[in-house]
């Protein structure tokens, strides 16, 4: 009730702002303000005690129920507050408030990390992220000690990006623990650590990571002006911190990568970029990202050089395939028939000749059935994931055919269009990828190879006029740097790897100095 | 003027090979064929060979007055009045040449690949691209050069690979069999369509190129290239074609691609072949398109052309429409009114300007 007549007494402002008047003397006029400005919500725990001797001095203790630890508060605070021994014994003697205070901060330091709090807006962020807030009567002054304990998911197998050969450890959903899994890989005093809250209720923790001395400082520089430019009310996930803080709005591309393995966090950050993790989701942000990065796994350094090599260049591959595929199909089956070789064009008209539509409605129609189950597998309760395939198998392979509806090639070039986008190791990249299909399939179906080919230089166009955080998106392709190959299309051994990306960072640029490894000598 | 834009050496060389190889290498063949029938290739030789010593002149001409376009020092040279009245009609020279170029392309797909197709809707796509290209700017543009190249080049090196099984050495016999006169035609010829218009590029360089002292190499360089890639298809077509079946193609090196077949199955792919011309002419159009932009910018004192893009493009269409009425009049003009043109734009202009430009830094010194 009361937090509704806030809300409307205040015209929508949210409450909890505006307290940032300092704490009373009185512990009951505290406790009275902070049940009103709570609402006195259930799970916000407050017990009086009093301590001392002859119970003399009232203390409050407040936590939040389930993200505060109990048996932490229960084993170190309760039951040496309690406690009517000598420890305690001092307190009712010291006369000066601040004394008390120390002595109370003295007994609760057994449980690590606490500060003062002076006012209400700094008790309810403690209180609010699972801290317990001792209160001592007859001073405007308090200790909230860390007691942070709430259920979380464990670490587990990461989903979106898994490898066959490496680590197999993902993000979770805690950003302390996201940040320990990056510390335990690099154990630098140079990799910093800072911690913003980035929204106006959900006061998220937003943390900035990088490697002084590598990262370009200009990058973290800008990356701070742009998470403090930030005024939303939520964060809940990092795709609004990606959305509000990236280059280029109004394009397809990605121009910002993410990743929920640490293993290639702490590789993100060996090369100089700059990792942004938000507290409640396993993704993290990485910048500056290239356009190249959305075709490297973290695999294709655990793998040997040259099988890499190939896997990367088979990604490019399903790239074009991906891209173009269907549309090159409609350009050659629609104007330039004579580039198949005579049988191969006999065999297809012989396929398309029931099909009552054009090549192009044909592969729109299969395209967009295609790309409905897939969200239907992605969105629909998993028990159900079954009939789904079925239906998929069934409807697209045998019985569209077998109607007569489409052609028995497009389901082919329909599948392997689907399977290439697959393979494209930046999911979101992926989908910017199917976006452009149709695009490129309109243009095919209307002006053949020509329309293709128009359409891709428009591409790169726009691919060449990106930039992410500064850096150009199509980099080294364009502008063209050849000591940067070594890591695009190429994958060379870890011993010429030698130098960090130069467009991102400058300074300190060698990454080691190493001779291929020599043969033993006999 | 947004003169803080500025690309490297190596993206102005492949800028320069995509201007020089152009619509260039679709047409040259046919024209120097007519001159100088199957010594035609010794013709583009001699006339890569003129190019070349052309570009040396415009390098020298770029070098006078460095860090400042073709436009700005007219307006030193001459004065502000007759400076700009001069500079007007080189940014006119790059508005027609658009116009053809996008002509051309036009042409070619209506006449070759969809003769059904209206030829507005090929222009009107294509001057689509331009516009884009335009607004996004030199830097981009340059940076999609450089992306494509590798694909340019692959496409080239692989059709001219699959051609080389079919070159009859007969059909370049007998060589030398008009004597030279002939030959030098077709050299001028060459150099003309190939090497003349460069002269636009000197609004490009070397005011937006970021190493003004390697800029005037990579101007030679990409017209070296670019000459070779022409020479190429001019030796591969006459040998394989023959001179007749050469100068009576409108767009030989089509006809050319057509004859590729590798084991009865790489057959007929000349339509892949031609997304290398699409390339090229969408880089020289821009070049043409941005030139003239930046210098009408430059002479009435804008300070950025980018609104100019799109009202441009819609022009730019119109007039291809318009710049030639049919095929008949575009073989009477690029054979008897090119040449001189070009020849006074490229050539009697800027030599006025070198003279008169030195002689007024003699008096000053």
């Amino acid at each position: 009730m009361k937090i509704k007549k806030n809300f409307s007494s205040q015209s929508g402002q949210h409450q909890i702002m505006v307290q940032t008047e300092p704490l009373y003397e009185s512990l009951d006029e505290n406790i009275r303000k902070i049940k009103e400005d709570l609402g006195s919500s259930d799970d916000i725990i407050i017990r009086e005690i009093r301590i001392g001797r002859e119970g003399s001095v009232k203390v409050a203790v407040l936590y939040t129920d389930g993200l505060a630890d109990k048996q932490v508060i229960t084993e170190f605070f309760m039951e040496s507050l309690m406690k009517k021994d000598t420890l305690i014994e001092p307190i009712e003697q010291l006369s000066d408030g601040d004394k008390r205070l120390e002595s109370l901060k003295g007994m609760v330091l057994q449980i690590g990390d606490n500060k003062d709090i002076t006012d209400f807006a700094s008790l309810y962020n403690s209180l609010l992220s699972g801290d317990t807030v001792i209160l001592l009567d007859g001073y405007s002054q308090g200790i909230a000690a860390s007691t942070q304990g709430w259920q979380s998911r464990s670490i587990s197998e990461p989903v979106a990006q898994s490898v066959v050969r490496g680590p197999q450890e993902a993000f979770t959903e805690t950003l302390r623990t996201n940040t320990s899994m990056i510390r335990r890989k690099i154990k630098d005093p140079n990799l910093w650590l800072e911690t913003k809250q980035i929204g106006r209720v959900t006061k998220t923790n937003v943390a900035v990571m990088y490697i002084k001395g590598i990262v370009n400082d200009k990058i973290v520089e800008e990356v701070r002006k742009r998470l403090d430019r930030i005024d939303i009310d939520g964060i809940l996930e990092s795709g609004y911190i990606e959305e509000l803080i990236q280059d280029e709005v109004y394009s397809p591309f990605p121009t910002i990568n993410n990743t929920e393995r640490p293993d290639v966090a702490a590789a993100e950050l060996l090369e100089g970029r700059v990792v942004i993790l938000v507290d409640g989701t396993p993704f993290v942000l990485i910048v500056p990202t290239l356009f190249i990065s959305f075709f490297q796994t973290a695999e294709d350094y655990y793998q040997r050089a040259d099988i890499s090599t190939l896997l990367r260049i088979i990604r490019f591959i399903s790239l074009f395939i991906a891209m173009i595929g269907p549309a090159l199909y409609i350009a050659i089956t629609t104007f330039h028939q004579e580039l198949l070789p005579t049988q191969l064009l006999i065999s297809l008209a012989a396929q398309r000749e029931g099909v009552p539509f054009p090549a192009f409605i044909e592969a729109l129609m299969m395209e967009v059935t295609f790309e409905i189950l897939r969200e239907a597998g992605i969105r629909m309760p998993r028990p159900i994931g079954q009939a789904v395939s079925i239906v998929g198998t069934l409807v697209i392979g045998q019985a569209a055919v077998e109607a007569g509806i489409v052609s028995a090639s497009m389901v082919i070039v329909v599948s392997i269009t689907a399977i290439s986008s697959f393979v494209i190791t930046g999911y979101s990249m992926a989908i910017s990828i199917r976006m452009i299909r149709f695009v490129i399939m309109g243009l095919a179906a209307s002006f053949g190879i020509f329309g293709i080919v128009v359409a891709l230089i428009a591409l790169v166009l726009h691919l060449c006029s990106l930039r992410s955080f500064g850096i150009p998106y199509m980099s080294p392709f364009a502008p063209f740097v050849v000591g940067e190959h070594k890591d695009t299309i190429f994958r060379l051994p870890h011993w010429a790897l030698s130098s960090r990306p130069r467009l991102i960072n400058q300074k300190n640029s060698i990454r080691k100095q190493m001779s291929p490894p020599s043969k033993p000598k006999s | 003027m947004t003169s803080n834009v500025k690309i490297s050496v190596r993206q102005f060389t492949v800028i320069v090979m995509f201007y020089t190889i152009g619509t260039t290498i679709l047409v040259i063949p046919s024209s120097l064929a007519a001159d100088a029938d199957q010594d035609a290739w010794i013709a583009a030789i001699l006339g890569w060979v003129l190019g070349l010593l052309i570009v040396g002149f415009y390098i020298r001409l770029g070098r006078l007055f460095p860090n400042m376009t073709l436009i700005e020092y007219n307006e030193k040279v001459f004065g502000k009045w007759l400076g700009k009245k001069i500079s007007l009609f080189f940014i006119f020279f790059s508005f027609i040449c658009a116009a053809t170029v996008l002509y051309y392309l036009g042409n070619f797909m209506t006449t070759q690949v969809m003769p059904e197709t209206p030829i507005e809707s090929f222009t009107i796509l294509f001057a689509g691209i331009v516009v884009m290209g335009l607004r996004l700017g030199l830097e981009v543009v340059a940076r999609t050069a450089e992306i494509l190249f590798p694909w340019f080049l692959l496409l080239f090196i692989v059709s001219t690979l699959f051609l080389i099984p079919e070159i009859e050495i007969q059909n370049i016999q007998p060589v030398f069999e008009f004597g030279i006169k002939p030959i030098m035609n077709g050299a001028l010829t060459f150099a003309s369509t190939a090497s003349l218009p460069l002269v636009i590029l000197l609004l490009v360089f070397p005011a937006f190129v970021n190493h003004p002292k390697d800029a005037g190499k990579a101007y030679f360089i990409g017209t070296l290239l670019g000459g070779l890639f022409v020479i190429i298809i001019t030796f591969l077509s006459i040998s394989i074609l023959g001179a007749d079946l050469s100068e009576r193609n409108m767009y030989p090196s089509y006809a050319l691609a057509k004859k590729i077949d590798v084991g009865n199955f790489i057959q007929r792919v000349e339509i892949l072949i031609a997304g290398i011309w699409f390339m090229t002419i969408f880089f020289k159009t821009t070049i043409y398109s941005f030139s003239f932009l930046t210098g009408l910018a430059q002479i009435f004192g804008f300070r950025d052309y980018r609104p100019f893009a799109l009202p441009y493009g819609m022009i730019l269409v119109v007039y291809s429409l318009v710049v030639y009425p049919d095929v008949v009049y575009m073989m009477d003009f690029d054979s008897t009114i090119w040449i001189p043109y070009a020849l006074t734009i490229g050539l009697l202009l800027p030599l006025i300007i070198l003279s008169v430009g030195s002689l007024r830094k003699k008096i000053k010194k």
